[in-house]
């Protein structure tokens, strides 16, 4: 089917398709950006009545209720307040948050670091132990394949919620090696850091170690049966230099994608995580401010997490592009 | 099938060695990282986890609550509640109300300075209390009968109502009672950064906003020092988080919701607290039948009420944490009539509640709309709609989403609802749940003889008439099935065994003068 030649690809007129790339995408992304944010937006106000009531509290008059409205703008027509909150964002103002002395940029940067640092980490951990499992599991097969297999389907069938508890009594609780709860900022104390971490990633990654090492695995196994790895062997290539130079290029795009896919799962599944461990991040935010209704924030963390995912998918993209110039997009 | 099957075996083993693991758990203070020093008056950390932050540290937009004790850090009140509810001194050091109680008058500490060196005098409290009318914060009632506040020396103080308000001390131990210093109110800066005069002061640079809020101790606090150096609050929203917190050393001593955890954390070795707090039951909020004719029918109300097999859900559902009783007034308040818990009138009662709807008209049913929240358990309306479905009454049910239940009952869309209430003193009682501008009488229900009987109590002025008038008012709220009371929540409140709390009474936690190092 191939040839290494042929998986290199040609190297010239890179940049400008590069370019023209991540300019398209990114026009791309931010036309999907507008679309969910007006649909939000609406939503989350047409289905929100009485914010100020919740705002002032029980005891409120209706008089300071009223107010409270006319105050927050509520009682103007909500096409108007979206453009207003539109053109806001475009000047990097979020707004502010109802219920806190904060604006909503600076709640949200705050805890954004806690939030990739987590996600970054995990999938960094996660993309290292997979790779190793797929592909061992794809050269070695037998008994090895058969484990790999069985981890894979038990770390899908664990919810990751229910492995964090589990982590949370054994590691923390009895053994008292690391942290229940707690975070603490990696520039402050990188030792302190990991120990916070180190639960929280185990518990992310578990999920995401199945998916990808699953699909490294079978990637891996498609390309070892290509012709032109027939060939490498019988040119004498050491099987090391065959998996890690030409093998692993032609089937990591399929880790890669898997991974970016998982990445964006985890923002979902940052949000369960980071409560059972009072980690002060996005998925804390999401489970605080949404459940009192707290708009302005929410339309910011979708923002945030919008933008994330572009980037992300972005990513992923011209890594797919780089390791295989057959995807490549003009 | 067969990866199936090896997976749940697989799930099963690691369950089950988590499981041994967990059952052999560490006892409470063997972990624990709130230590204490040498002696028994002192410790350096208490660290407790909270359920909720502080949106604000202007005392005037403070909440209370689970939130009083950040407050209650950095911040004085101008009288004290003891943990029963007494009233002490605090920055006032006596108070007198004139005769017909219109006037109280306040005689204030004069050696009181705020953090950032103010002097604290009636002025700054004068300018406190207009700040927290001007605001219009969540507790705002707490000032509705203020007419004027003047301060006629630096230590005197005189807050003028309009009408006798029974509740204006138990105010000034609450949130009208913070005085900040009069240099920090009305800044903006206030919000985030506290200026008070209280035991504590906030240490911004061990602080994270929305995670933990560390206090350290005032160097020149004017009172006797609380024991503990610093305090930490971690905010905990999560159940689980906070039962491992605790069982893991990392702070304290926390509150629970969940009616299991106590059960949990006692046979892990920790002392679980708790007292008698909110009522749970009907609202009827439609007393009048505007939205359902059948709800001005006392009758159909009572139907509804003992048609509720209350002692099962109390087992069931609440594992059996709280007590049985018919009256939203607390024991400790004036108005509680103990035998009013004892009248076998509400007791469960399927038949004689069929009979009293064919009384009222209604031998076929009727149709009653139940707004469903996510805060409680979704088993406690399963349990309503078949207790209301063996007398024939249908229950449509109309869910809510987290933070619009509220703002819904009290905007007065509803006849009814299932609801667990907070318990206050008679006077905030009225205010909350009675009065016609109560905002839990969202249909604004207004009965001359309720009216009277309210009028009694408020200009009594002696703790005996206090009582005969609190009392004829609560016996006739419940003859008249303004609510359907099934039972009042035990609190759940635990802690490890370095730490003595006092619960404090209408209060969701302790306030930070109830803890102390254990010995």
């Amino acid at each position: 089917m191939g040839s290494p030649r042929q998986a290199r690809g040609p190297r010239p007129r890179k940049a400008p398709h590069v370019l023209s790339f991540i300019a398209k995408r990114t026009l791309l992304a931010l036309s999907q950006m507008l679309v969910i944010s007006a649909v939000a937006f609406f939503l989350l106000y047409l289905s929100s009545s009485g914010i100020a009531r919740t705002i002032l509290g029980e005891q409120a008059t209706e008089e300071q209720v009223a107010a409270k409205t006319a105050e927050l703008g509520l009682d103007r027509p909500l096409p108007v307040r979206y453009v207003e909150w539109l053109l806001g964002v475009f000047q990097g103002d979020l707004g502010r948050s109802y219920f806190t002395p904060q604006d909503v940029s600076d709640a949200l940067i705050s805890r954004l670091p806690t939030t990739l640092s987590l996600l970054i980490a995990t999938t960094i951990i996660a993309a290292l132990i997979a790779f190793a499992l797929g592909i061992a599991a794809a050269v070695y097969r037998g008994w090895l394949d058969r484990l790999v297999q069985i981890l894979s389907i038990a770390g899908y069938a664990i919810p990751g919620f229910l492995f964090a508890l589990l982590l949370v009594i054994v590691f923390a609780i009895n053994l008292g090696w690391l942290p229940a709860t707690g975070y603490v900022q990696l520039t402050a104390d990188p030792l302190g850091w990991l120990k916070t971490v180190i639960l929280p990633i185990a518990a992310l990654s578990i999920g995401m170690i199945a998916a990808t090492a699953q699909q490294v695995r079978g990637a891996v196994i498609d390309v070892l049966r290509q012709d032109y790895v027939r060939t490498l062997r019988s040119r004498g290539l050491s099987e090391r230099e065959i998996i890690f130079k030409h093998v692993l290029r032609n089937a990591s795009g399929t880790g890669l994608t898997v991974l970016g896919l998982q990445f964006v799962g985890l923002l979902g599944g940052a949000i369960v995580v980071e409560q059972i461990f009072a980690l002060p991040g996005l998925g804390t935010v999401a489970i605080q401010y949404t459940s009192r209704g707290d708009i302005p924030v929410v339309m910011g963390l979708l923002i945030i997490t919008s933008l994330i995912v572009a980037v992300v998918n972005l990513l992923v993209d011209l890594g797919v592009g780089f390791l295989n110039p057959k995807a490549r997009v003009a | 099938m067969e990866p199936v099957k090896k997976t749940s075996r697989l799930v099963a083993a690691l369950a089950a060695g988590a499981l041994a693991l967990g059952l052999a758990a560490c006892s409470p203070g063997s972990n624990n990282a709130g230590s204490t020093t040498g002696s028994s008056t002192t410790a350096p950390l208490l660290t407790l986890g909270q359920i909720i932050e502080p949106t604000s540290f202007d005392p005037a937009v403070s909440q209370e609550g689970n939130s009083m004790p950040y407050y209650q850090a950095v911040y004085d009140t101008l009288i004290k509640r003891a943990p029963d509810g007494r009233l002490e001194p605090m920055l006032a050091t006596e108070w007198t109300y004139n005769d017909d109680r219109t006037a109280l008058t306040l005689t204030l500490r004069d050696d009181v300075t705020f953090s950032d060196g103010a002097a604290f005098d009636a002025d700054g409290a004068k300018a406190n209390i207009e700040h927290f009318i001007e605001t219009k914060g969540p507790q705002a009632n707490q000032a509705a009968s203020i007419t004027s506040v003047e301060a006629t020396d630096a230590t005197t103080l005189v807050i003028t109502l309009s009408e006798p308000d029974p509740s204006l001390e138990y105010s000034l131990a609450s949130s009208l009672g913070f005085m900040a210093s009069p240099d920090a109110i009305g800044s903006e800066d206030i919000a985030s950064t506290p200026v008070g005069s209280g035991p504590y002061t906030l240490d911004s640079a061990s602080t994270i906003v929305g995670s933990e809020y560390t206090f350290v101790r005032n160097a020149d606090y004017w009172g006797d020092a609380l024991p503990y150096d610093s305090i930490k609050f971690v905010l905990l929203t999560d159940e689980t988080a906070r039962v491992n917190a605790l069982r893991s050393g990392q702070i304290n001593a926390a509150v629970f919701t969940a009616p299991s955890t106590a059960q949990e954390l006692e046979s892990s070795g920790f002392t679980v607290e708790g007292q008698l707090g909110d009522f749970s039951g009907f609202v009827f909020f439609d007393r009048t039948g505007q939205l359902n004719p059948a709800f001005a029918d006392p009758r159909v109300r009572e139907a509804l009420t003992i048609s509720i097999d209350k002692e099962a859900l109390l087992e069931n559902v609440g594992q059996g944490r709280g007590e049985l009783t018919n009256q939203i007034f607390p024991s400790d308040d004036f108005s509680y009539d103990k035998a009013l818990d004892t009248d076998d009138r509400f007791a469960y009662d399927p038949d004689r509640a069929k009979q009293l709807l064919a009384d009222a008209g209604y031998a076929s049913g009727l149709t009653v709309t139940m707004p469903i929240s996510p805060v409680f358990d979704p088993s406690i309306y399963t349990t309503i709609e078949q207790n209301f479905s063996d007398i024939g009454v249908t229950m449509e049910r109309v869910e809510f989403g987290p933070g619009q239940t509220i703002p819904a009952l009290l905007g007065g869309q509803f006849a009814i609802t299932y609801f667990t209430l907070a318990t206050f003193n008679d006077w905030t009682t009225v205010r909350q749940y009675l009065a016609p501008d109560a905002p839990w009488n969202s249909l604004k229900t207004e009965d001359a003889d309720l009216a009277e009987l309210i009028k009694a109590y408020q200009y009594a002025t002696t703790d005996d008439e206090r009582t005969t008038a609190g009392q004829a008012m609560n016996e006739y709220v419940v003859d008249n099935n303004w609510f359907g009371v099934f039972s009042r929540v035990l609190s759940t409140y635990g802690h490890d065994d370095t730490v003595s709390v006092e619960l404090q009474t209408q209060q969701a936690v302790p306030s930070i003068y109830n803890y102390s190092p254990a010995n």
